[in-house]
C-alpha cells in the first residue's frame, strides 16, 4: 500500500461534518449530555460511596443497636458484653419541635457513630446543638438559628452528618425515610442529663470485639446475639447494622442508582449507534457508485470500512471527552447535590474514577466501534459491480409491492415512502419507546404519589390509630402474678372515654427471608366483632390481609402465608380468607380473640385504639405512636421530595431525546429523497404539496408509533414499578396512573413532532431544482 | 502479450431466463495497444470489460495479465491487481462530491505505486484552473475529465474505459476522446475502450466487434485516425 501520499479521502471528514452539521451536532450534543450526566453521576456516586464506605471506620459506626424499656443493669451489661461485643449507651429523647416535626436528640458522641461536622462548630456551651445537615436544609435552618424542643430552646452551632442516620428513618420498619419532618440532633452531656429519665429511650449500640469476616457470618452472629440478649433482658427492638435502613439504605440506593444510570447510558448508546447505522446505510446507498468506482480502482474493503467508521467514532470520542470534562466539573456537583438533597452524607472528596471513564468512554466507543464495523463490513461485502449498478440488496433485486391502482395516487406515494424507509421507522419505534418510557417515568411518579395521597384520605382505617406502650410480653398469660398486676395497671391507665375509640389488639410479625422480594414487618390487627372501622365480616378463625400486602406479595384468597416472630425463630402459617381494601400498610386482620389465642395473650388484651377523633384523655407517655394521614403518606411525601426535582430533568431529557431522534430520522428520509423532491419541484409540485407527500408519511407513522407504544410502555413501567418498588422499599404504593397522563404523553409527543416537522418543511423548501439535473455521484 | 483471454464464457439467469452473454471470447492485447470493443447494446462488451477489470468473473476460460493467471485470484489479490495495474473510466463520472477536482485526482494517485504528478495531470486535462472546484460546480465534460485524471494519475498498465462519452454531447465527446488518445500516446498506456459508436473505431489500434457474445470481427488499423478528425 502507498505510504507516500496521505489518503485524500481524509479530507472528506471535516467537509462531511460541516455539510451535515445539523445532524452531527444533535448527535454530539445528545452524546455529550448523556455521557456527561452519567460520568458526573458515576464520579459523584463513586466518590460518595467511597466516603460512605469509609465512614464506617472513620466515624466508628456501630455494628448494631437494640432498645430496651428500661436502662439495663450493670450485671446485665456485663453478661451481654460476654457475648463478644462492647456496648455503648446511645440514649435519645424524641419530641415535636412545634412545627409538626419530630426531633430525636442524642448526647454528643465520642466513641461510636461520631459526627462529621460539615458547617459551623462543635458544641461550645450548654444550650448549643448540632443538627443534622439535611434536616436543617429541608427546614431552612442555619447555624445560629434557634430550635425549639418541647419547652426548651437550643442554638444551632453546627450542621453535621450523623453516620448512623445517613437516611433519616425514624423507625427501621418505616416504608421510607423522612428527611423533612424527622431530624437528628446532638447536645452536650449537661443538657442531655437534664432531660427527664422517663422520657429517654434506652438505645444501646454495640460493636463486635472481633468483626465478622463476611455478610453471612455477620448475620449468623447477630441472630445468635439476639437470642442470647433476649434471654437476659426484654428487647423492644433489635437492629443489627446489616438490616438497619438508616445506615444501609443510602449505600443500597446509591448502588441501585448506579446500575440504573448505566442501563440508561447503554440504552442511549445503542439508540445512537442505531442512528449511526441508519446514517451509514443511507450514505452507502447515496455513494454506492462512488464506492463501486473506488473498489474497481483498487481501494480495499478494509480501507473503505475504516473511512466510513472514522466520523461516527470521532464524534463519539469527542463527545465522550467533552462529556467527561463536563461530568467531572459541573454535572458532578449537580449529581452530588441530588444525593445531598436526599441523604445525610458526610463530606466527600472527588476521586478519579477510572471505572467511570471506562464505562462512559471506552465501553460506548467499543459499542459504537462494533456497531459501525459490523454494519460496514456487511454492507461493503458486495462486489464493486453491485455498487456500480446500485444493487445494494444482498438477495436479489428489490421489488416494488403491488399497490392497487384504486388506492389514490398520494396514498400510494406515501406508502412507497413508508416501505422505502422501514429501517428508519423501526429505529424511530425503538427510540420513541425508550424516550416515552422515560417520559412516562417522569410524569407517572408524581401522579402515582398524588393519587396515593388522595386515595389515602378515603382509604384510612380511621383518622387516628393509637398504638399504646403496652408490650406484648406484659400480656403473656404464662407470666407470674406481678406481671398480671402490671398489665392491669397498664390497662387502667390507657382507658379512654372517647366514644369514637374502638380498642384493637396488635402483634408484629415478619416476612421470613426468601418468602418475598423483601423481608419486612406485618402488622397483625386483632379486631372486635362488628367493628366500626374494619368493614369486613371476619369470622372466628378467619384471616384477612390488606390489599397492599396482597398486591405487593401477590397473595390471593386461599393462599397460605408464612410469617415469623421478628426476633425469634418461631414461625406461623395462615390461610388467607379474604383481601381487605386497605393500601396504608402491609397488615393482617383477624378477630381479637383469635389474635390472643394464636400468640398466647390474655383474652382481653388490647394495645391500641381506632378513632375518628383525637383521643385526649390518655397520657402521651402511654402512646407509642399515632398513625394519622401524615404518617401514612410519609413514603409518598419523601419520594416527592427526593425525586420530584429529578423528574423534571427526566421529562426534559425524554422530550429532547424524542425530538432529536425524530429530527435525525425524518431529515434522513428527506435527504434520501432529495433528487426525487427536486424532480417533483421541476414537474410543478408546490412545496406544500411535496411536504404533504413526504412529511405526512412520517407524521402518520409517528402518531401511530405514539399510540402503539404508550400502552406498551404502561405495561413495562408497571412491571418495573412493581418489581423495583417491591424489592427496594418497605410498604406499598399502587401503580395507578390517571388516564390524563397518557393523553399528556401523546400530546407532548405530537407537539414535539410538529416542531420537528417545521424544520423538515424548511428543509424541503431549501432543496434546489438543480439537484435533479446533476449527477455528480 | 500484456493481456490474454482464452475461451471466456459468461451467462446470467436460470431456466427460461438463462442468457449466455459471452460465448467463448479469446483475444490478446499488447502493451501500449489501444483496443476498442465495439458492439451494440447487449453484445457483452461491458461484461467482457468488467471481467478484464476483475470486478466480474467468467464462468469459464482463462485470463492472463503479464503472464499471471487472473481468474484463480482471490478477492484480496484481485483488489491488489486492480490497484496496481488498472485505471477505470465509466460512463457516469462517479466523483466524490465533497472533494475538489484536485482531491478527486489525488484519490487515484494514492493508489498508484508510481503515480504521475497531479499538477501535470491537471494541466494535461485542462483542469488546472478548476482544480479547487467541487464536482457540482463543473460541466459534464469537466467532470469526465476529472474522472479520467483520477484513473490515469496512478499510472496504470491498462486503462479500461466503459462508454466514456456515453453521457456527453458531440463536442465534449471529441474533447474526451482527444484526451484518451493523448494519454495513449504520451504515457504509452494500454487502453481497452468499450463503445457502441462505430465512428470511434478508426482511432484505435485494434477494433474487436462483438455481437451476441461472440467476436464477429477483428480489425487492425494500420494507421490510427486522430480523434480530432473523427466525425459522427
Amino acid at each position: 500500500m502507498n505510504t507516500r501520499t496521505r489518503n485524500p479521502l481524509r479530507r472528506r471528514y471535516l467537509r462531511e461534518l460541516w455539510g451535515q452539521f445539523g445532524k452531527y451536532a444533535v448527535i454530539f450534543v445528545l452524546l455529550v449530555f448523556t455521557i456527561g450526566l452519567i460520568s458526573g453521576f458515576l464520579v459523584a456516586d463513586g466518590s460518595m460511596i467511597i466516603a460512605y464506605n469509609d465512614s464506617f471506620e472513620k466515624y466508628n459506626i456501630e455494628d448494631g443497636n437494640f432498645r430496651t424499656d428500661e436502662e439495663i443493669s450493670r450485671s446485665n451489661r456485663r453478661d451481654i458484653e460476654e457475648y463478644g461485643i462492647r456496648l455503648y449507651d446511645n440514649f435519645y429523647i424524641e419530641k415535636g419541635t412545634g412545627e409538626e416535626n419530630t426531633l430525636r436528640i442524642f448526647q454528643d458522641r465520642d466513641q461510636v457513630n461520631l459526627l462529621c461536622l460539615m458547617k459551623g462548630q462543635s458544641l461550645q456551651k450548654p444550650g448549643d446543638m448540632i443538627l443534622d445537615r439535611m434536616y436543617a436544609d429541608n427546614n431552612d435552618i442555619s447555624v445560629g438559628d434557634s430550635v425549639r424542643f418541647g419547652s426548651r430552646e437550643f442554638t444551632v452551632t453546627g450542621l453535621a452528618a450523623f453516620p448512623d442516620y445517613s437516611a433519616l428513618f425514624q423507625d427501621n420498619n418505616d416504608a421510607m425515610f423522612d428527611a423533612v419532618k424527622f431530624g437528628i440532633a446532638a447536645v452536650g452531656e449537661e443538657d442531655f442529663s437534664q432531660f427527664p429519665s422517663d422520657e429517654l429511650v434506652y438505645n444501646y449500640s454495640w460493636k463486635y470485639n472481633t468483626p465478622p469476616a463476611s455478610a453471612e457470618e455477620e448475620k449468623k452472629l447477630s441472630d445468635q446475639l439476639m437470642e442470647d440478649i433476649a434471654e437476659e433482658i426484654y428487647l423492644e427492638d433489635f437492629v443489627p447494622r446489616y438490616i438497619n435502613q438508616a445506615i444501609q439504605f443510602t449505600g443500597e440506593d446509591m448502588g441501585g442508582d448506579r446500575a440504573m444510570m448505566l442501563i440508561l447510558l447503554y440504552i442511549m448508546i445503542v439508540i445512537i449507534a442505531f442512528v449511526f447505522i441508519v446514517t451509514i446505510n443511507d450514505t452507502i446507498a447515496r455513494e454506492s457508485a462512488v464506492i463501486g468506482t473506488l473498489r474497481a480502482s483498487g481501494y480495499t474493503k478494509a480501507e473503505l470500512v475504516r473511512h466510513y467508521m472514522v466520523l461516527p467514532l470521532l464524534i463519539t470520542l469527542a463527545a465522550a471527552l467533552v462529556g467527561n470534562i463536563l461530568g467531572y466539573t459541573y454535572l458532578k456537583q449537580v449529581c452530588a447535590d441530588l444525593y445531598y438533597g436526599s441523604y445525610s452524607l458526610p463530606t466527600y472528596v472527588t476521586i478519579w474514577n477510572s471505572e467511570a471513564f471506562v464505562l462512559t468512554t471506552v465501553v460506548p466507543l467499543l459499542i459504537m466501534l462494533a456497531a459501525t464495523f459490523l454494519t460496514l463490513w456487511r454492507r461493503l461485502s458486495l462486489s464493486p459491480l453491485q455498487f456500480l449498478r446500485r444493487e445494494l440488496r444482498r438477495r436479489g433485486k428489490s421489488r416494488a409491492f403491488r399497490l392497487s391502482p384504486h388506492i389514490p395516487f398520494s396514498a400510494r406515494f406515501r406508502m412507497r415512502i413508508f416501505f422505502q424507509n422501514t429501517g428508519s421507522y423501526v429505529i424511530l419505534f425503538i427510540g420513541v419507546l425508550f424516550a416515552n418510557l422515560l417520559l412516562l417515568f417522569g410524569l407517572a411518579l408524581p401522579a402515582v404519589l398524588d393519587r396515593y395521597q388522595e386515595s389515602m384520605q378515603d382509604n384510612m382505617l380511621c383518622k387516628y390509630q393509637y398504638f399504646l406502650k403496652i408490650p406484648a410480653y406484659q400480656m403473656d398469660k404464662d407470666y407470674e402474678l406481678d406481671k398480671i398486676l402490671t398489665s392491669t395497671f397498664l390497662r387502667l391507665s390507657t382507658r379512654t372515654s372517647n366514644p369514637d375509640a374502638e380498642a384493637f389488639s396488635s402483634y408484629t410479625l415478619r416476612i421470613p427471608e426468601g418468602e418475598a422480594l423483601r423481608t419486612e414487618n406485618i402488622q397483625v390487627y386483632g379486631i372486635k366483632k362488628n367493628s366500626r372501622y374494619i368493614h369486613a365480616s371476619i369470622g372466628r378463625g378467619e384471616i384477612y390481609i390488606s390489599s397492599a400486602y396482597a398486591d405487593k406479595c401477590r397473595i390471593k384468597a386461599g393462599d397460605t402465608i408464612r410469617l415469623k416472630e421478628p426476633y425469634e425463630n418461631k414461625y406461623y402459617e395462615f390461610e388467607v380468607d379474604g383481601i381487605y381494601d386497605y393500601m396504608g400498610g402491609l397488615c393482617m386482620f383477624m378477630r381479637s380473640e383469635d389474635l390472643c389465642e394464636t400468640f398466647g395473650l390474655f383474652e382481653d388484651y388490647s394495645s391500641g385504639y381506632f378513632s375518628d377523633s383525637e383521643i385526649t384523655d390518655i397520657s402521651r407517655d402511654m402512646v407509642a405512636s399515632i398513625i394519622d394521614y401524615d404518617a401514612l403518606i410519609k413514603i409518598s411525601r419523601q419520594l416527592d421530595v427526593s425525586m420530584g426535582g429529578m423528574m423534571v430533568i427526566v421529562d426534559g431529557f425524554a422530550v429532547i431525546l424524542f425530538m432529536v431522534l425524530l429530527y435525525l430520522l425524518s431529515r434522513m428520509i428527506i435527504e434520501k429523497n432529495a433528487q426525487p423532491i427536486s424532480m417533483t419541484k421541476i414537474l410543478g409540485y408546490s412545496d406544500a404539496e411535496i411536504a404533504r407527500l413526504y412529511i405526512v408519511t412520517t407524521t402518520i407513522v409517528t402518531l401511530l408509533i405514539l399510540a402503539v407504544t404508550i400502552p406498551l410502555e404502561n405495561v413495562i413501567m408497571k412491571f418495573i414499578f412493581m418489581n423495583y418498588l417491591a424489592a427496594r422499599m418497605s410498604g406499598w404504593i399502587t401503580y395507578d396512573i390517571p388516564q390524563i397522563i397518557f393523553i399528556k404523553m401523546f400530546l407532548i409527543g405530537a407537539v414535539t413532532y410538529f416542531v420537528v416537522a417545521v424544520f423538515e418543511i424548511h428543509k424541503i423548501r431549501s432543496i434546489p431544482m438543480s439537484d435533479a439535473l446533476k449527477d455528480v455521484v | 502479450m500484456l493481456l490474454e483471454l482464452k475461451d471466456i464464457r459468461k451467462s446470467f439467469g436460470k431456466g427460461d431466463s438463462h442468457v449466455e452473454v459471452l460465448r467463448g471470447i479469446s483475444l490478446g492485447v499488447e502493451k501500449g495497444e489501444f483496443c476498442l470493443l465495439l458492439g451494440p447494446s447487449g453484445s457483452g462488451k461491458s461484461t467482457l470489460l468488467n471481467i478484464i477489470g476483475g470486478i466480474d468473473t467468467a464462468d469459464s476460460g482463462e485470463i492472463f495479465i503479464g503472464g499471471e493467471r487472473m481468474n484463480t485470484m482471490k478477492e484480496k489479490q484481485l483488489t491488489r491487481y486492480r490497484r496496481e495495474h488498472l485505471g477505470y473510466i465509466f460512463q457516469m463520472y462517479n466523483l466524490i462530491p465533497n472533494l475538489t477536482v484536485r482531491e478527486n485526482i489525488e484519490v487515484g494517485a494514492y493508489l498508484g505505486r508510481h503515480p504521475l504528478d497531479v499538477e501535470e495531470i491537471l494541466h494535461t486535462l485542462g483542469l488546472y484552473e478548476h482544480r479547487d472546484k467541487l464536482p457540482n460546480q463543473l460541466s459534464g465534460g469537466q467532470q469526465q475529465r476529472t474522472s479520467i485524471g483520477r484513473a490515469i494519475v496512478k499510472n496504470p498498465d491498462i486503462l479500461l474505459c466503459d462508454e466514456p462519452t456515453g453521457a456527453l454531447d458531440y463536442n465534449t465527446s471529441r474533447e474526451i476522446l482527444r484526451l484518451i488518445e493523448r494519454i495513449s500516446l504520451q504515457y504509452r498506456t494500454t487502453i481497452i475502450m468499450v463503445t457502441h459508436n462505430e465512428a470511434i473505431a478508426a482511432m484505435a489500434d485494434t477494433v474487436i466487434r462483438l455481437r451476441d457474445g461472440r467476436i464477429r470481427d477483428r480489425i487492425e488499423n494500420a494507421v490510427r485516425t486522430p480523434a480530432e478528425e473523427l466525425e459522427w
